[in-house]
């Protein structure tokens, strides 16, 4: 329709209007993470050391990054 | 002594001992060496004063294997050669790079560090250097090194007053040595080419050519093969072994804290690996350039989810109207493995206007080059992430094992091998001395003399090698 925003712009503005613009990048920031935990199958692992070197997805990283 | 021209020079009944080919770094650094020593010089340099199109056609060449820059923009052909291009970026080869990697065939060199130390006065005067400061160790496996950014000296305009009232030096302009003849003992002549004509032959006691790295191959192939081998006697590596240093962005990286390292002017650090890491990992030689952004606020956090979420960053950049990146990018320029098969080969169908061949460059990276890549910057993740210092994001085609990018820098413009050094005659072509295998009076200048590459940018050791080879000079030529 002539002169209406898009469904995501919408969606945008009613985020934007309620919270700070920092606590929107953190919450975009945090997505990501949320793909490279669901790569690590053993992620979960009791036993697994929080400070091994885990690479996923090109990140070189410590698995206690991932928890 | 400055002449515009062979017949000019020819006029001035000047009788030099020595002929240099080629005004860049190198045959500067060795005439005016030599000139203080009280020895008559003759600088032949092909170009003019200042860039043309016409003197650069000649430089035109091919390229097969891997994409490379054109071969007559990646150089240039005046007075001053190409320092007139350089970016001014400084370091010497390291203590490492001399020596033999037994991981690595065809390494080491006939001298070592040591060798050349002794001339980096010489050389920061000249380069117009402040002191190298020492690498600090990050890790067991990384340690910062300094790259120091100088002010780029263009050779032909910090020099061309002293050289012009020098009265042991005369360098002639727009002529070219377009083949040297030799018996296999000696070079007994040079062929020229003045101001767009055959201006007959020209000789001395001695010759040293600087012709660049990749000009100094050409030239002598072209000679060797007119002469049925008296230039070279032992051919067999003249052209090969020739190298570069691949460039290319190898990720990014999110560091906990941008005060961390200690930046340059342009918020730039280097790291490199120590050699225990590259003969763990059996990789050569690298250097990671870390470009920092140092963002505050909001910027940091869009710059931070540039590394994770690129396409949602961009979004989030326009709406702030910012152009923001990831945190900090890095850049890997490395060192390829000597191969024989990386050579330069003369035309057989392609010559310039006075009739000697073009280039062929054939010119490939290795397997082992992508590991050097791939692994360095494992290497420097995991470094990261055991100091907490940041975090490290290798691109897609370096771990998936893609194609190289066809749209970034390719390499850094330094032309090394072709000419190299050694003392089996099989593999090189100059000994220690950077005379050539055979030959009594033919010596060679430049970064084609280089065994391995390391990964600094050339310049500062083409100058502390010529530094060397003036003051051999010096004491081997009576006046």
């Amino acid at each position: 329709m002539r002169g209406s925003k898009p469904q995501s712009r919408r969606i945008m503005s009613f985020f934007t209007r309620k919270m700070s613009r920092r606590t929107i990048m953190q919450a975009l920031i945090a997505l990501p993470a949320l793909s490279l935990f669901r790569r690590l199958s053993d992620a979960d692992r009791p036993n697994a050391d929080p400070d091994a070197i885990v690479e996923v997805n090109g990140w070189i990283l410590k698995r206690s990054d991932l928890a | 002594m400055i002449f515009d021209s062979y017949e000019a020079f020819r006029a001035a009944n000047f009788t030099p001992k020595l002929c240099i080919l080629g005004s860049g770094p190198a045959g500067i650094t060795i005439a005016r060496k030599l000139g203080a020593a009280g020895i008559p010089v003759v600088v032949l340099e092909a170009g003019s004063r200042e860039f043309s199109d016409d003197s650069q056609d000649f430089y035109r060449g091919s390229t097969v294997g891997d994409p490379y820059f054109d071969l007559d923009i990646t150089r240039l052909r005046f007075l001053g050669g190409s320092s007139n291009h350089w970016a001014g970026w400084c370091r010497v080869l390291d203590k490492q790079d001399f020596e033999p990697k037994a991981w690595a065939p065809d390494t080491g060199w006939p001298i070592s560090r040591a060798d050349i130390e002794p001339y980096l006065n010489e050389v920061h005067d000249i380069l117009e250097l402040p002191d190298f400061r020492p690498d600090v160790s990050i890790s067991d496996d990384i340690r910062w090194v300094q790259l120091i950014k100088s002010p780029a000296v263009r050779f032909g305009e910090k020099y061309a007053d002293e050289l012009d009232k020098s009265k042991n030096i005369a360098v002639v302009l727009n002529t070219y040595a377009t083949e040297l003849a030799g018996d296999g003992r000696r070079v007994t002549g040079a062929k020229l080419w003045s101001n767009g004509q055959d201006a007959g032959s020209f000789t001395a006691d001695y010759f040293v050519v600087c012709t660049g790295g990749l000009e100094n191959s050409r030239l002598l192939l072209w000679s060797n093969q007119r002469s049925n081998g008296g230039v070279v006697p032992n051919a067999a590596a003249l052209g090969r072994y020739w190298m570069e240093h691949p460039t290319f962005e190898g990720g990014n990286a999110i560091l906990a804290d941008y005060g961390e390292f200690e930046v340059d002017a342009t918020n730039e650090a280097f790291f490199s690996p120590t050699l225990a890491a590259m003969e763990r990992l059996k990789i050569m030689n690298f250097g990671i350039r870390l470009i920092e952004t140092p963002y505050a606020g909001i910027k940091s956090l869009v710059a931070d989810l540039a590394c994770t979420a690129p396409d949602m960053a961009e979004w989030v950049a326009y709406q702030l109207s910012q152009n923001l990146r990831c945190a900090a990018q890095l850049y890997v320029a490395w060192e390829q493995a000597p191969q024989a098969s990386n050579r330069i080969e003369l035309s057989k169908t392609d010559v310039d206007h006075a009739g000697v061949p073009r280039i062929e460059l054939h010119w490939k990276k290795s397997e082992m080059e992508h590991r050097t890549l791939l692994e360095g910057l494992r290497l420097f993740g995991t470094t990261l992430v055991e100091k907490n210092l940041g975090r490290v994001r290798i691109a897609d085609w370096i771990v998936n094992g893609g194609d190289y990018p066809t749209n970034e820098e390719l390499a850094g413009h330094h032309h090394m091998g072709g000419t190299r050094m050694g003392t089996d005659v099989t593999k090189s072509v100059v000994d220690a001395n950077s005379k050539v295998h055979g030959m009594d009076n033919l010596y060679i200048g430049g970064s084609s003399v280089f065994c391995t590459s390391g990964e600094c940018n050339p310049t500062t050791t083409i100058t502390a090698l010529a530094c060397r080879l003036g003051d051999h000079l010096g004491k081997v030529i009576t006046v």
